[in-house]
């Protein structure tokens, strides 16, 4: 997608078409962004060195294979859903709670449900629990769309941040569930850092793999039509509601497995990590990479990234305060691209 | 979607004292009427006198407020838009509602695809399917025009696709909601051909326009309305002659 | 058609599954009935927790009336609301950190100062270049409306920045605006009494027989601030307000207005709001740090006993204010062209247009008074709990449930469902613990869209 040969062997026939001219600077963007955020991110791993790139790629991993799902149900149905971190936190805590271990719990005084499932015992369960979730949400969300499905998604990101704060028998409330296990495989544990990393990556691949296959199906051209008028493709024959559970409870699956890697990655989960904000953010992104690409909601997630490890080299700026500068220029970010190109960097999805 | 249970009656589409209520607003009320099967049946009458209303009762977009539709002799009580199709019918819209933001190809395949869950997940565009689009685009003459976005074509393309939408559907009925309005003169010769080719091949067409020259031209029966009413229905010359319909359509 | 618009936003057509209506009334029902059960228990628990619904319903009504006059206004969901809301507390920390905090924390920012400034400054000048401009547009050059609006505006931008300097002075600072406000109002309040009673009266001739007491009476009232320390609290709410209000107007101005004019969808409006809510609300941190603090102790922190429940004398005085709030708004948009005005924006903009009415400075009118009404609810809450930067997205939230139970676009609907709201909330905190009143706030609000999505009272 990036570099379009045709595209420059168009050009001279281009120079000579004023429309084609804007058309053109418009699809620019779209090159400027890609050279900015790959570049920006190679600068970065060369600089700073494989370190550096392990551990934030692993951020960057998960945050994608979360903006890639979100773009599912935002970019290609039309919901703007920001409710996406209850699935990531169900899987998170599936995760949490499948893999603790009885000896570790023991120790414990409120303690919880111990299973000492292995993690790739836990991962489907992670994902299935995540859709089973879906599914109750999205039969009393299927009714509503636009503004209304923008509120009702804030109140399940708060609904499911609240049983995670208050059902203290199951997720220790506040108190968050420590020790939780690396994954392994008879005897290799995937301890490194780099081990990680790549099962991550391999995940993200997964995940990247099934939305091109869906999305490139009939199903995946039938969703861009409900996204742009349900009532019409309705009259075609289709049932939108369906459609637009299936790919919801889809989108969910890959952010539990996304949230059973968060919490198996930091081996250390509260309800801090799913507060409304985290989602909130998550659409930024999605929205910032571009709607209706996967592309675009690899990009988007870099730059999220990338923002944050740029933002340590701005001289006069304390360390505590990294995480809201970024939020301020994300929602900066936010305010132009829904100004000049409400479509995101490589989007193909005007909201 | 591709039924053809011809024969069944003689009446493609019935109504049975349906009702629309829009709050104080009786925008169909107690209408009882049919069209028969082939041929062209056009729907005309002023401003406000229930048309649109009752091609989207008809087509379920909007539920019946009360009465029965019979589509191909199904009786329905309630219409649900998205088995419309299974009784071979289908529309286009007054206000042109295309898939505004995915190319005219898509447009059209969108309509020629798997309808079912499951199978439409694993099923990627076959050669025939494919064939059927170019055909169809060709037909409506907006094949240069696929890789457009649907909203960036002008009005007029806008109408042709949507006709050319429906025509995928490849069902006995076609119900269309204003197709001449809004056209230039040469557009509405070409949607008039493609009209005339439909009829030729022995679908049943329902338009509603408020052009008189083409509703006596491509229409073989017509059905007025007048505040959600049947006003005269039957052949085209006596009923537009009647004195009721004059009398309706200068005023009182 | 504006039912048909509404469904166009995403509220649903009610369930039409035979069946679920039933099984929703029997189970409203039950809940019902356990709840009389419940309080035939103990009815003084559950006056205390009726106390405090109605207490908290009285902020949702706040949020919930400007929230319901910006939606139906221009139709999209401005999530700045929630950042007004925390701006307004905000805006009271920090102009009174030193009785705060107990001691001279050095909050006061030169730069923030210097930001609120310039907003005030621009919107001031804006604001006269729009309502001269038309009126003078015959005997001055627009150059020279420009030229003047924009001294007065940058007048006003440096009066804030001192005002804001200040802090601790507010009393002596705000006195000479005071002053001003107070005869203008001693001058034009009188005037709409004898305008019913004197048809043909005009105001410059009524200015010259009540000029001169009404500015004796401001110049008195200016007189009796300088000199009462104690006011700075209560001139802090008053000038937190009208910043948040400010900064609603400029970002219409600067923003929406753009994007609307660009036939920008709503929820690419929604999306742009959010950025401001998420920018805001980072700022906030930044300034102020994110641990929750408390703002000055107001008047009415003594507690109340009736029947055996205990009422702060506070949330008395908070649900005044709300029906105060609810009194001018329904003055402002049932008795005053401005109301008719926003009516007709609501129903239709373009032929609002047509018909001659400025939309724009409408519309910016409206997004200040929302925008000062948030600010309230959030000065409110502040002093009934905490500030702490997260309250705006909270309370946006919470005003936007009590405008859809309530019924979107209606002013009645927006007070009953916020006190509706509130008081279901603390119902329904009786048997779980306090920490899932939001969440109770979540269900209230599915079970209204499934069932009952026109709200309680539909806007007509």
């Amino acid at each position: 997608m990036p570099v379009d040969m045709q595209r420059i062997r168009e050009l001279p026939a281009l120079v000579r078409n004023p429309r084609e001219m804007a058309r053109h600077a418009r699809s620019n963007v779209e090159l400027w962004a890609n050279i900015l955020v790959i570049g920006g991110a190679i600068a970065f791993m060369l600089w700073q060195g494989a370190g550096f790139a392990v551990i934030v790629g692993t951020v960057f991993a998960i945050w994608a294979i979360l903006s890639v799902s979100l773009n599912l149900v935002v970019g290609f149905t039309g919901l703007l859903s920001v409710g996406h971190i209850g699935f990531f936190g169900v899987g998170a805590y599936t995760m949490a709670i499948l893999t603790s271990s009885p000896e570790y719990e023991q120790l414990r005084t409120e303690a919880i449900p111990t299973f000492g499932w292995p993690f790739f015992a836990a991962l489907p369960v992670c994902a299935l629990l995540a859709g089973l979730a879906a599914i109750i949400v999205g039969i009393v969300f299927n009714r509503f769309r636009d503004d209304i499905f923008v509120l009702v998604s804030f109140g399940f990101a708060i609904i499911s941040f609240n049983v995670f704060l208050n059902w203290r028998a199951v997720t220790r409330g506040a108190f968050g569930i420590h020790e939780i296990a690396r994954p392994e495989i008879g005897d290799w544990r995937f301890d490194g850092d780099v081990e990680f990393l790549l099962l991550c990556l391999a995940f993200l691949a997964v995940v990247m793999l099934i939305s091109w296959f869906v999305v490139s199906s009939s199903f995946g051209r039938v969703l861009t039509a409900i996204r742009e008028d349900e009532q019409a493709i309705e009259v075609f024959g289709y049932q939108a509601t369906h459609y637009k559970l299936a790919v919801w409870v889809i989108s969910a699956m890959m952010a539990g497995i996304a949230g059973g890697l968060f919490s198996s990655w930091t081996t250390f989960i509260d309800p801090n990590s799913f507060i409304l904000l985290e989602s909130v953010l998550l659409v930024a992104i999605v929205i910032l990479g571009g709607l209706a690409t996967i592309w675009g909601s690899l990009l988007g997630a870099m730059a999220f990234v990338l923002l944050e490890e740029g933002m340590r080299f701005i001289p006069f700026l304390p360390t505590e305060y990294i995480g809201q500068a970024r939020q301020v220029v994300l929602g900066i970010l936010l305010v132009l691209l829904m100004l000049f190109r409400p479509q995101g960097l490589v989007g193909r999805y005007r909201l | 979607m591709t039924s053809s249970r011809s024969g069944q009656t003689d009446y493609v589409l019935q109504t049975e004292a349906i009702s629309k209520h829009f709050g104080a607003v009786r925008a169909v009320d107690e209408l009882t009427l049919a069209i028969p099967r082939q041929g062209t049946t056009s729907i005309v009458g002023p401003n406000g006198s229930g048309k649109s209303t009752l091609v989207n009762l008809l087509s379920g977009v909007l539920p019946l407020d009360g009465g029965m539709v019979i589509i191909d002799g199904a009786g329905l009580r309630v219409v649900k838009a998205h088995e419309t199709p299974d009784h071979g019918l289908t529309r286009t819209f007054q206000e042109v509602r295309l898939f505004d933001q995915i190319t005219v190809w898509d447009n059209i395949m969108v309509v020629l695809t798997e309808r079912r869950l499951f199978p439409a997940l694993f099923e990627r565009a076959r050669p025939a399917t494919r064939q059927k689009a170019r055909d169809i685009l060709e037909q409506v003459g907006m094949w240069d025009k696929r890789d457009s976005l649907a909203q960036d074509l002008s009005y007029g393309q806008r109408k042709l696709v949507e006709i050319g939408r429906a025509l995928a559907m490849n069902v006995n009925t076609y119900l269309m909601d204003e197709p001449f309005a809004g056209l230039f003169p040469q557009m509405i010769e070409r949607v008039k051909a493609i009209m005339k080719q439909m009829r030729t091949d022995g679908h049943t067409i329902v338009f509603i326009s408020h052009n008189m020259e083409i509703v006596r031209e491509l229409s073989d029966r017509i059905i007025v309305l007048d505040s959600g009413a049947l006003l005269a229905a039957g052949e085209v010359e006596p009923v537009l002659n009647s004195e009721e319909v004059i009398e309706a359509y200068l005023g009182a | 058609m504006s039912s048909q618009r509404e469904t166009a936003r995403g509220f649903p057509a009610r369930f039409n599954i035979p069946g679920t209506r039933v099984l929703a009334l029997v189970l409203a029902t039950a809940v019902v009935a356990y709840l009389a059960w419940k309080i035939g228990q103990s009815p003084p628990q559950a006056l205390q927790f009726a106390f405090n619904g109605i207490a908290v319903g009285a902020v949702y009504a706040l949020l919930a009336m400007g929230f319901t006059l910006v939606y139906s206004t221009v139709w999209f969901f401005d999530l700045y609301y929630g950042a007004a809301a925390a701006l307004g507390a905000y805006g009271v920390f920090y102009l009174r950190t030193a009785t705060a905090l107990g001691s001279r924390a050095d909050v006061n920012n030169v730069y923030v100062n210097a930001v609120f400034a310039a907003v005030v400054g621009g919107v001031v000048a804006w604001v006269l270049y729009t309502l001269l401009h038309p009126r003078l547009r015959g005997r001055f050059t627009p150059n020279t409306i420009g030229v003047a609006s924009g001294l007065l505006g940058g007048g006003a931008g440096a009066y804030t920045g001192i005002v804001l300097a200040f802090p601790e002075n507010l009393h002596l600072t705000l006195s000479p605006a005071i002053g001003v406000v107070v005869a203008a109002a001693a001058i034009v309040v009188p005037f709409w009494a004898v305008q019913t009673f004197v048809p043909n009266i005009r105001l410059s001739r009524f200015t010259a027989i009540a000029g001169l007491p009404a500015v004796v009476i401001g110049a008195w009232c200016g007189y009796l601030t300088a000199g009462a320390p104690g006011a700075g609290l209560y001139l802090s709410w008053a000038v937190s307000c009208l910043l948040a209000g400010c900064v609603g107007l400029a970002l219409y101005r600067g923003l929406y207005m753009y994007m609307r004019e660009r036939a920008r969808s709503p929820l690419i409006m929604l999306v742009a709001s959010l950025g401001i809510l998420l920018a805001v609300a980072a700022f906030i941190v930044i300034v102020f740090e994110a641990a929750p603090r408390p703002l000055p102790t107001a008047f009415g922190s003594e507690t109340w006993k009736i029947a055996g429940a205990r009422i702060k004398g506070f949330n008395i005085f908070a649900i005044g204010v709300a029906l105060a709030g609810f009194a001018i708004l329904w003055l402002l948009l049932k008795q005053t062209s401005f109301g008719r005005a926003v009516r007709a924006i609501g129903d239709d903009e373009e032929v609002s247009k047509v018909v001659g009415i400025n939309t724009t400075v409408i519309i910016a009118g409206v997004f200040f008074i929302g925008a000062m009404y948030a600010a309230l609810a959030g000065i409110l809450t502040g002093h009934d709990t905490a500030v702490q930067p997260r309250m705006g997205l909270l309370l946006l939230l919470k005003g936007w449930i009590a405008s859809v139970v309530g019924g979107i676009g209606n002013l009645y609907g927006a007070i009953v469902g916020g006190f509706v709201l509130g008081v279901v909330e603390q119902f329904g905190i009786w048997d779980l613990a306090g920490e899932w009143k939001d969440a109770i706030a979540f269900v209230l609000l599915i079970l209204f869209l499934s069932f009952w999505p026109q709200g309680l009272l539909p806007r007509r």
